[in-house]
C-alpha cells in the first residue's frame, strides 16, 4: 500500500521542515510593551464585505492618528500609547475566529473590535468570551447576537426593532392613503431582521403587509420577486439588503416598470456607494440609519468633542461623507478609552466592568449598555436620497427636509 | 534494514505525533493550525475515496460538512449529549449520501460534477430557507464546550486527529480490500469494470458515503468548537473546491496524498496569508495552477531521482 516508499520519506521530512517553519513564522509576536494599550481588530479587508472593512481600517486610523498626536492617552497617571493590530479575514467566518484567537493568544491584545456584521460577530464573541477578553461590537445591530447573554460583548449599535416603528407612523403621517407594503428581505442576520420587525410595525400601523418574502444571500436576479410585488400593487416598497443587493433591486425595480410613492432600501442611501452607483434612480429612496452627520451633539467625551468636529476631520481626510459605520466604529474606540481610563489598566475584567458601567455622551450619540449589552435605544434617523443630497427627515429635531415623494 | 514501507508509515506516525504534540509545545493559535490540518486531512482523505479511488470528480463535500453542522448544532441544542449529537451527524450524513448517491451516481464526469456542485447549493437553500428548525439567515448558536480555551483546543484537537485517524485506517482498508480494487477499476473503466463483474453502483455508492461519513462528524464537531453556524458559513462552495485540491496536491488515489495535501496547503496558506497579506490569494491562486500544471498527478507522484539526475557526473560530462 506505501506505494514508492523512498518519495514519501522525502515528503514526509519536507513536510516537517515545513511544519517546523510555520510554527516558528507563528510564535515570533511582536515586542511587548507595558504601557501600550493593544487593540486586535479582524477586519474582511477583502471579499465580499471588503468595503465595510476597509472603512472602519481608515476610520480607526484616523482615530488612532487623532490619540497619537496628542501622545496617547492617560490612565492612572501614566500615558499610554494605543495601537490597533488589524488583520484581514478575506470575509470567511472560519478564518475570522481563527484570528480572534491569533491576536489574543499571540498579540496579546487588551481587547477586541468586532468586524462589520451580526454573523462575523457572533463567531468572534464565541471566542472572546471563551478567553475572556472584551469584544466592542460597532456593526452588529441584530438582537439576536446579544442573545446568549455574553459577559464581554459590548454593540454600539442600538436595537433595530425600534427603527420599524417611527418609520411606518411617519410614512402613514405623510401618505394617509397608504394601504399596502411590500417587504423584501435578505436572508441573513440583519436584513432579515429588519424585515421581519417592519411586517410586524407595518400591521401595527394598519397598514396591510401585500407580499413578504425574503431572498437567499447571493441571489443575482430579483425579477421574479418583483413581479410579485407588481402583483401586489403596493404603495410602499421595503427592501432591505446589503448595497450589492439594494442596487440590483432599485435597478430591476425601473426595469420592470414597477412604480410605488415610497421606496424604502435599509440600508442603502446610508452608504455613498449607494447613490453613486444608482445615479438618478437613487432619488427619493428613503432609509433608516443608526447616524447621519446631521445630528449635531456637543460636548461629547472622546476624540472629537462634537459631531461637527468629527465631520470635518473625515471630510478633510477621505473627501466624502461618513456613514454610520464610521461614526460607529470610531465611538467604540472612544468608548473603549474611556473604559479602559475608568478602568486604571487594562486588566481585562476591570475593563469588562468599566464597558458594563459605561455612561457616555460621544460625538457619535450617548452610549449607555443595556441588560443585554447593546447600547440603549434611541431616535434613529430616517434619510432620503433628494437629488444629489440625503436629506434627514425623521426626527423632528434633525429634520432639514420634508418628505418627497417619488412620482 | 528498513523497507520503504517502513519509512512510509514511520513518517506517518511522526506527523500524527506532531499534531498531537502541539498542545504541550505551542500556544493557541498554533494548535488551531494544527486543528485545521487535522480537519481539512479528514476531509480530503474522505474526499480521496470518491474523488481519487473512483475518479468522480464530486465537489459535495461542503454539502456533507454543511449538514454535519447543522444535525450536531440542531441535535446539541434539543438537548442530545455532545458525543451522541456528532454520532447522530456522521449518521445522518451517511445515510444522506447513500439516499443522495443511488441518485446522483448514475451521472458520470462533468454531469456528475455539476450535478455534486448543485447538491451544495441546494441543500444550503433549503436550510437557509427552513427557519423554524435552522433559524436560517440568522445562524444557529451551539452551546459552547465547557473549560477554559486551552481545554477546548486540545479536546477539539485530539478529537479531530480521531477523526483524522479512522479516516486513515479506513483508507488503508479499502486500499487493500476488494473495495479499493473496484473502485480503481471503475475509475479505469467503468464499463469494463461492470463487464468483469463489480457491482459498479454499489461500489459508488459506498464510495460516496465514504466520502460523506468523516465531513459529517468534522462538521458536527467543528459546530461545537466555534459556536455559532449560519448557511453562508457552513455550505461555502470554497471548502467544496479546496478539498478536492487538497488531494490532487497530493496524489489523487493514494494512501498519503490527503494527508500531505491537506497538510502542505493548509501550511502554505498560513504562510502567505500570514506574510503577504495584501497578496496572499493572488498567491496561493498563482501556486496552485503552477502545481496543476507541472505537479499533475501530486506531490506524491514526483519523480525526485529525475530532479536530482543533472547533478550526477554523467550528466555533468554530457553538459560539458
Amino acid at each position: 500500500m506505501f506505494g514508492k516508499p523512498r518519495k514519501s520519506a522525502v515528503l514526509t521530512a519536507a513536510a516537517i521542515a515545513l511544519a517546523s517553519a510555520a510554527t516558528l513564522s507563528a510564535a515570533s509576536a511582536p515586542a511587548w510593551a507595558q504601557d501600550v494599550l493593544r487593540i486586535g481588530a479582524p477586519l474582511a479587508l477583502t471579499g465580499g464585505l471588503a468595503d465595510e472593512g476597509k472603512k472602519q481600517e481608515s476610520v480607526w486610523q484616523l482615530w488612532l492618528d487623532k490619540i497619537n498626536a496628542a501622545g496617547g492617552i492617560k490612565v492612572g497617571g501614566k500615558t499610554m500609547k494605543v495601537e490597533i493590530i488589524k488583520y484581514d479575514y478575506q470575509t470567511d467566518g472560519k478564518r475570522a475566529g481563527q484570528l480572534a484567537e491569533k491576536l489574543i493568544t499571540d498579540d496579546k491584545v487588551d481587547v477586541l473590535m468586532a468586524p462589520f456584521g451580526s454573523g462575523h460577530t457572533k463567531i468572534i464573541a464565541a471566542v472572546t468570551e471563551r478567553y475572556q477578553v472584551p469584544l466592542l461590537a460597532c456593526v452588529a445591530s441584530s438582537e439576536s447576537v446579544y442573545d446568549q447573554s455574553f459577559k464581554y460583548l459590548f454593540g454600539t449599535l442600538a436595537p433595530n426593532s425600534g427603527m420599524t416603528d417611527a418609520m411606518a407612523a411617519l410614512y402613514k403621517q405623510k401618505l394617509p392613503t397608504l394601504k399596502k407594503i411590500a417587504i423584501y428581505g435578505r436572508d441573513d442576520v440583519f436584513p432579515k431582521s429588519m424585515a421581519t420587525s417592519m411586517a410586524t410595525s407595518a400591521k401595527a400601523a394598519g397598514i396591510e403587509v401585500a407580499y413578504n418574502e425574503l431572498y437567499a444571500v447571493g441571489t443575482m436576479d430579483h425579477s421574479a420577486a418583483i413581479s410579485a410585488i407588481k402583483a401586489a400593487g403596493a404603495d410602499w416598497i421595503y427592501m432591505t439588503g446589503y448595497t450589492q443587493d439594494l442596487i440590483l433591486g432599485r435597478k430591476q425595480l425601473n426595469d420592470l416598470g414597477v412604480k410605488a410613492p415610497i421606496i424604502t432600501m435599509v440600508t442603502g442611501p446610508a452608504y455613498k456607494e449607494f447613490t453613486d452607483g444608482l445615479g438618478d434612480l437613487a432619488d427619493g429612496v428613503t432609509s433608516s440609519t443608526w447616524w447621519h452627520h446631521a445630528t449635531a451633539y456637543t460636548g461629547a467625551a472622546g476624540v472629537w468633542p462634537s459631531t461637527e468636529a468629527f465631520y470635518k476631520d473625515f471630510t478633510t481626510a477621505f473627501k466624502s461623507d461618513p456613514d454610520y459605520v464610521h461614526a460607529s466604529c470610531a465611538a467604540a474606540a472612544d468608548v473603549l478609552v474611556n473604559a479602559v481610563q475608568k478602568a486604571g489598566s487594562t486588566d481585562k475584567a476591570k475593563v469588562r466592568d468599566a464597558l458594563e458601567a459605561t455612561d457616555m455622551l460621544t460625538f457619535y450619540g450617548p452610549i449607555k449598555f443595556g441588560p443585554n449589552h447593546m447600547n440603549l435605544g434611541r431616535d434613529m434617523p430616517i434619510i432620503q436620497v433628494q437629488g444629489k443630497d440625503i436629506k434627514v427627515l425623521y426626527p423632528a429635531s434633525i429634520a432639514n427636509a420634508e418628505m418627497k415623494l417619488i412620482k | 534494514m528498513m523497507t520503504r514501507r517502513h519509512i512510509a508509515a514511520l513518517g506517518v506516525a511522526l506527523w500524527f505525533g506532531i499534531l498531537a504534540l502541539t498542545p504541550l509545545l505551542a500556544d493557541n493559535y498554533t494548535i488551531r493550525i494544527a486543528i485545521t490540518i487535522a480537519m481539512y486531512s479528514a476531509m480530503a482523505l474522505s474526499w480521496n475515496f470518491i474523488g481519487g479511488f473512483a475518479g468522480y470528480p464530486s465537489f459535495s463535500t461542503a454539502a456533507f460538512f454543511g449538514i454535519g453542522c447543522y444535525v450536531g448544532a440542531i441535535a446539541q441544542r434539543s438537548g442530545v449529549p455532545l458525543v451522541v449529537a456528532w454520532a447522530l451527524a456522521t449518521v445522518f450524513v451517511t445515510v444522506f449520501a447513500v439516499a443522495l448517491g443511488a441518485i446522483i451516481l448514475r451521472l458520470k464526469g462533468h454531469y456528475f460534477a455539476i450535478g455534486s456542485i448543485a447538491i451544495v447549493e441546494v441543500v444550503r437553500l433549503v436550510v437557509s430557507s427552513w427557519g423554524g428548525l435552522t433559524g436560517g439567515g440568522d445562524g444557529l448558536n451551539v452551546p459552547l464546550l465547557s473549560g477554559g480555551p486551552d481545554r477546548v483546543a486540545t479536546t477539539v484537537l485530539y478529537v479531530m486527529l480521531a477523526i483524522m485517524l479512522a479516516a486513515f485506517v479506513v483508507t488503508i482498508l479499502v486500499d487493500r480490500a476488494r473495495l479499493g480494487f473496484g473502485l480503481r477499476c471503475i475509475s479505469q473503466n467503468e464499463d469494463a469494470a461492470d463487464m468483469v463483474g463489480i457491482d459498479t453502483t454499489r461500489y459508488k455508492i459506498a464510495a460516496y458515503a465514504l466520502s460523506a461519513l468523516f465531513c459529517g462528524t468534522v462538521g458536527a464537531v467543528y459546530a461545537s468548537w466555534v459556536g455559532y453556524i449560519d448557511p453562508t458559513d457552513s455550505f461555502s462552495i470554497l471548502l467544496s473546491v479546496k478539498v478536492p485540491v487538497m488531494v490532487l496536491l497530493g496524489g489523487a488515489g493514494t494512501v498519503l496524498g490527503p494527508i500531505i495535501g491537506a497538510g502542505a496547503f493548509v501550511m502554505l496558506e498560513e504562510f502567505f496569508w500570514a506574510n503577504f497579506l495584501e497578496w496572499n490569494r493572488a498567491i496561493l491562486g498563482g501556486i496552485i495552477v503552477f502545481l496543476i500544471f507541472f505537479l499533475p498527478s501530486g506531490i506524491l507522484k514526483l519523480d525526485y531521482r529525475r530532479l536530482f539526475r543533472r547533478k550526477s557526473p554523467v550528466d555533468r560530462t554530457e553538459a560539458a
